[in-house]
């Protein structure tokens, strides 16, 4: 997955607005042709660490090395990123032909050098036929396609895109990621895509970066990060969790008692914390289940269902356990219980996961 | 919906409001070529006398000469001023910004008699008063104003990703105002030249304390008007309403296909 050359390196990256610390110390490795997204929820530094990256801001303190070479102090126009916007900026002026060479003609290139490079870049987006449109008569599929082969037509070593994908309508969007992924895996360049859409990132990206209030919360493959979330934020942030927070009360040879406030809680685990320590069980909605009749034991989860709502392919109930936590569990059945009647839920302990707390 | 009698009446209406506004452009090119030395109906034959009268005598033709120097010029010094301040106000914030803004903005505010007393007095200390540079430099400070409001107008439209765009691909600052910020900005920088013409060309106050012997058009038209009602004023009416017509349709023409067509960088 990552090569041994890193393309791209991030040293305690730190920018501050006034008092406002945007982004916090941030440590990230990209590989040649690894594919990165970075995720958070609005206002978390995620856009603001990809212009520091672009050049159009400049880090506070902290080094940004891009193949070896500190690329700190260099200006944004001799970077050797390009950035793809949300909104595709695109030069309302020129038609397609001239949004794409546009990189180019800043260059002492030969005319005819700059019409192949054009040609072979649309023809790589599929934009063939579009190139004496106007700006204004393209969809927003289109324009993206435009922003992207502007960008790569330039041969940068990384590009950088702003929740290209956002202002595109389901269908559209989800044609586009797998086109980019193609595009990514074709030229083999780094991409670092930032965006707050989680299916986006998990499905496209080699490795997701969640950050919060400007730090890196966790960087791991997707299906990692779905299923070992490594802090409460991450935990609460990707997928439907259930957080418990609870103290560890007892430690067995492959599993731990956690003491919680609605009750025990059984985890599966190699690496316990010490008794005492407090920590997050963390259990996804769809590993929760009502309890079997007659089960009796270990991660009974005694609860009055207050909610259901309906997600097409499944349900998604909402249960207030006895010492009011909240809890969701999802199943594609529909649960025989009425709003405000008791109801069991339960969980395996493989299903669980332990996250240590702060406090 | 045939026969709705209110589509009728919108129609009358709109014809009697054009009737309204060009009425007296027709009476004024009517008078031009009637016989008659004052103006009445019904009218009494058809002459060229004023057109030979205008030509022969050349004062009125002159002062055309004399603002058609002035105005264009004024225009397109003003409208670049008002490009470069509207980009920095658009672009940077500095402090004294707002007073800059309003320092810009203060000559359209003060009444031009009084604008136009301390210019003559300036200019008369600077040995400039009674030319037709005293009316550049005067009509460059006057127009100024609006050519920035039209053009910091357009330029406010312009998303700020689009510079960023230019620089990450490369190009630098001054690149980027050629071939980004200018091209948005054509619209804006033509309707403001347009605009800044058109208040140099029309400005009589001004240019009548600081012309002196060169009079721009509406300075020797007031001279022509003061003596005597002349009939040779309806003919170069007339051709500067000609003047006009032919510029307005030169720019449907030529420039409007330029701006909203197809653009001419086709790689």
């Amino acid at each position: 997955m990552t090569a041994a050359t890193a393309d791209l390196e991030l040293l305690s990256i730190t920018k501050n607005f006034n008092s406002f610390v945007a982004v916090d110390s941030v440590n990230l490795k990209v590989g040649r042709g690894e594919f990165v997204a970075i995720m958070g929820p609005s206002g978390c530094g995620k856009t603001t660490l990809l212009r520091i990256l672009a050049g159009l801001e400049t880090a506070s303190s902290g080094q940004l090395y891009i193949s070896g070479k500190d690329v700190s102090d260099v200006p944004v126009n001799l970077r050797s990123t390009r950035l793809v916007w949300q909104n595709y900026a695109l030069f309302p002026h020129l038609d397609v032909g001239g949004n794409i060479a546009f990189g180019l003609t800043l260059k002492p290139y030969d005319k005819a050098v700059v019409a192949g490079k054009v040609k072979a870049m649309a023809e790589l987006v599929g934009l063939s036929d579009f190139m004496g449109r106007k700006i204004s008569q393209l969809s927003g599929g289109q324009k993206q396609r435009v922003a992207l082969a502007r960008a790569l037509v330039t041969e940068p070593e990384i590009l950088l895109l702003d929740e290209p994908l956002s202002a595109l309508d389901a269908h559209l969007r989800i044609r586009m990621q797998g086109e980019l992924r193609r595009i990514q895996r074709q030229l083999g360049m780094a991409f670092i895509y930032v965006t707050h859409n989680q299916v986006e990132a998990f499905s496209m990206a080699d490795r997701v970066v969640v950050m919060n209030k400007g730090r890196i919360e966790q960087i791991d493959a997707p299906e990692e990060m779905y299923a070992r979330p490594k802090t409460e934020f991450v935990a609460r942030f990707v997928g439907t969790n259930n957080l418990f927070t609870g103290r560890i009360q007892e430690i067995g040879h492959d599993r731990v008692i956690v003491h919680c406030a609605h009750g025990q809680v059984v985890v599966m685990t190699d690496d316990p914390p010490p008794v005492g320590a407090s920590v997050f069980v963390v259990v996804q909605a769809d590993k929760l289940t009502p309890a079997p009749i007659g089960l009796a034991g270990e991660n009974r989860l005694d609860a009055t269902l207050r909610g259901r709502e309906y997600a097409g392919s499944h349900n998604i109930y909402l249960l207030d356990l006895v010492d009011g936590t909240e809890v969701k569990m999802t199943m594609p059945q529909i649960l025989p219980v009425e709003i405000n009647r008791p109801v069991t839920a339960w969980f395996s302990p493989q299903n669980a996961a332990l996250i240590r707390g702060a406090a | 919906m045939r026969g709705n009698p209110w589509i009728f009446a919108g129609r009358l209406w709109l014809g009697l409001a054009y009737a309204f506004m060009f009425l007296p452009l027709v009476v004024l090119v009517l008078f031009s070529f009637q016989k008659n030395r004052f103006p009445g109906f019904p009218l009494q034959g058809w002459t060229l006398q004023w057109y030979d009268k205008l030509f022969s005598d050349g004062t009125l033709l002159n002062a055309l000469g004399n603002t058609m120097i002035v105005s264009p010029a004024a225009a397109t010094i003003a409208t670049a001023i008002a490009f470069f301040a509207a980009y920095a106000f658009n672009r940077f914030a500095f402090r004294g910004k707002t007073a800059f803004l309003a320092l810009v903005t203060l000559p359209i505010l003060i009444p031009p008699l009084i604008l136009g007393v301390g210019f003559l007095g300036l200019l008369a200390r600077i040995h400039l008063s009674g030319t037709l540079f005293a009316v550049f430099l005067t009509h460059v400070v006057l127009i100024t104003a609006p050519a920035l409001a039209i053009i910091q107008l357009r330029l406010s439209q312009m998303p700020v990703s689009l510079e960023e765009a230019a620089w990450d691909l490369g190009a630098t600052e001054w690149q980027t105002v050629k071939k980004v910020v200018l091209p948005f900005a054509l619209p804006g920088i033509f309707g403001a030249w347009l605009l800044a013409f058109t208040f140099s060309f029309d400005e009589f106050i001004i240019a009548w304390f600081v012309s002196g012997f060169q009079p721009t058009l509406p300075v020797a038209i007031y001279s022509v008007l003061v003596a005597a009602i002349d009939p040779s004023l309806n003919a170069i009416g007339t051709i500067v309403f000609g003047i006009s017509c032919l510029v307005l349709i030169g720019l449907e023409l030529v420039l409007l296909p330029l701006l909203l067509g197809k653009s001419e960088n086709q790689s």
